[in-house]
């Protein structure tokens, strides 16, 4: 090297009085020479480095959001509800629920050899359950940090509603796809959706009373049951009717209030929701 | 000066099969070790203390919150503790931040940027901060159960519940966590079943058995209900509740009549415990 760089250039640089030209300069020569990387620790503030150093840390350790998760960040969702829905590997297991059980009833409407009338029925009686089970599967007895969630001050209602929310987000499309992959019903896809609303709604408040198990047997029982009783007395076009989807969204405004309901009775009565 | 937490008559049942019988019990600043065989109890009260499970009878208090009065006590109970539970499920695609994110989450940290800050903190006292990025499903099972007792201490907790906190960790890490527990400044309440660890770390000992408490004290008193009752001699002593025989051929014995042969040793942690256990005549601190 011909030449170091002095004193005074270090104060200067330290300084940021510098020019753009010469500062380029200093730090191109500091890359290259060891005794000038040697006296620039001298010359950088320990505080300087330290909090440069932190900065670094932040910006390696600070986790980045999936793309879809950055979108409901613009569209208003608040940051620490994007990182509970961002704990989406514990929602593996609903997920898979969900399309599992979507590609299930997919392979019997389609390929069991069911008479129209029957496969709608078959549809029917299937496909609104699908977001019921996702639900149920990313209840907090089924959530693998429950134990470390429990003694924390966070809403649990909140927390199962989170995870809901997010078990549907996948659930629904998925009702969707195999109502529009499977030949001859489609229309029934979109049909299924308002109870599909009142089902989940419907095991949110089993959910308040029983075990997570317990809550999607009973509720996919009573709904196979009264696809089956509409069957036996003619066509499920009946459930397809205007007035009875109206009727399906309605029940789902009640179920919601009477989950409201409930856990605020649980609240006073000593619950954990 | 308040008791950080107290058991007042709590009690837990199972159907007809009782886990904890009714106790009272009240926790002060310090490191307080429960020791218990296993199924005796312990994590079943650390539960009830922690909130995570109602008790069956009688009242949780935390920080002077009665965590079974309302659900408004309790949400400001918890806010004033830390639990690790004995095992923790991690989802594998989380990094050791992630997790941590998610916990402070949950303990209510809602301004970002002081989240990731304490997050680092605590990464720090468990000395993962070369791990932060990194999944859980790569870290050791120490690293693991380091991150599992990092959660539990995000918002320096009042009051900090361990179970088996030093279960996976090797000597080195063992003592790093003594350090770190010893520091603290609020109540510290740790199962375990290594008794060096109660020697080495805690101001007070509980006994529990068969779902009661058996003994309450320091661990001072809780040698002392030992001592002149383990001898070392070339053979065992007569009613001894253990025997064994060490390293330098003599053999220590536990209880019993000591023969004329043998001299009675200074008694370890595990030597009171195990007299304790075996119900032999003991009766200071015995509750």
């Amino acid at each position: 090297m011909s030449w170091h760089v002095d004193e005074r250039v270090w104060e200067a640089y330290v300084g940021g009085r510098l020019d753009q030209a010469l500062e380029l300069s200093v730090d191109s020569h500091v890359a290259r020479c060891a005794e000038c990387r040697a006296a620039a620790r001298g010359y950088a503030p320990a505080a300087t480095a330290d909090a440069t150093w932190a900065a670094v840390r932040a910006t390696i350790t600070t986790p980045t959001l999936p793309a879809p998760l950055r979108l409901l960040r613009r569209l208003g969702m608040r940051g620490d509800d994007l990182v509970v829905v961002s704990a989406a590997d514990s929602l593996l297991v609903p997920w898979a629920v969900a399309v599992g059980f979507a590609v299930a009833c997919a392979c019997v409407v389609g390929f069991a050899g069911l008479d129209p009338e029957n496969q709608d029925a078959a549809f029917l009686a299937m496909a609104p359950l699908v977001p019921v089970l996702a639900v149920v599967a990313s209840y907090a007895t089924l959530d693998p940090l429950r134990e470390v969630a429990a003694p924390t001050p966070y809403s649990k209602l909140r927390l199962a509603l989170l995870r809901a929310t997010a078990s549907l987000a996948v659930a629904l499309p998925a009702t969707a796809a195999i109502g529009l992959a499977v030949p001859g019903v489609g229309d029934l896809a979109f049909v299924s959706l308002a109870p599909s609303l009142g089902l989940t709604l419907g095991a949110l408040v089993l959910l308040t009373w029983w075990e997570a198990p317990v809550a999607g047997a009973l509720i996919s029982s009573l709904w196979v049951s009264a696809v089956v009783v509409v069957r036996a007395n003619g066509t499920v076009d009946a459930l397809t009717a205007p007035m009875v989807q109206v009727a399906f969204a309605a029940t789902g405004v009640v179920l919601a209030a009477a989950l409201v309901l409930r856990t605020s009775t649980l609240r006073l009565q000593g619950g954990d929701l | 000066m308040s008791a950080t937490a107290a058991l007042v008559g709590v009690s837990k049942k199972y159907g007809r099969a009782t886990a904890v019988h009714p106790t009272t019990l009240e926790l002060w600043p310090g490191v307080v070790g429960l020791l218990g065989p296993n199924g005796a109890g312990k994590t079943t009260m650390l539960r009830l203390l922690s909130t995570a499970l109602p008790p069956s009878t009688g009242r949780v208090m935390v920080a002077g919150f009665d965590a079974t009065e309302s659900h408004a006590s309790r949400i400001e109970a918890r806010r004033r503790l830390g639990y690790c539970p004995q095992e923790v499920t991690f989802p594998r695609g989380m990094t050791a931040f992630g997790f941590l994110d998610y916990v402070a989450v949950l303990k209510e940290w809602k301004d970002a940027d002081a989240r990731h800050a304490e997050v680092r903190r605590v990464l720090d006292l468990v000395h993962l901060s070369e791990r932060t990025v990194m999944k859980v499903s790569r870290l050791s099972g120490g690293q693991r159960r380091r991150l599992a007792i990092a959660q539990a201490l995000i918002g320096a907790p009042d009051l900090l519940i361990l179970d088996e906190p030093t279960t996976g960790l090797d000597p080195e890490q063992r003592a790093s966590l003594r350090s770190l527990l010893s520091g603290l400044a609020g109540t510290v309440l740790i199962s375990t079943h290594q008794t060096e660890d109660v020697s080495a770390l805690c101001d007070r000992v509980l006994v529990i058995d068969a779902g009661a408490i058996r003994f309450d004290g320091t661990v001072p008193e809780l040698l002392a209900t030992a001592a002149g009752r383990v001898h070392l001699g070339p053979t065992a002593t007569a009613g001894a509740v253990q025997t064994w025989k060490t390293g330098t051929g003599l053999v220590r014995s536990i209880g019993g009549q000591a023969a004329p042969d043998s001299s009675a040793v200074d008694p370890s942690v595990e030597d009171a415990y195990l007299l304790l256990r075996s119900g032999q005549r003991i009766t200071q601190g015995v509750i």
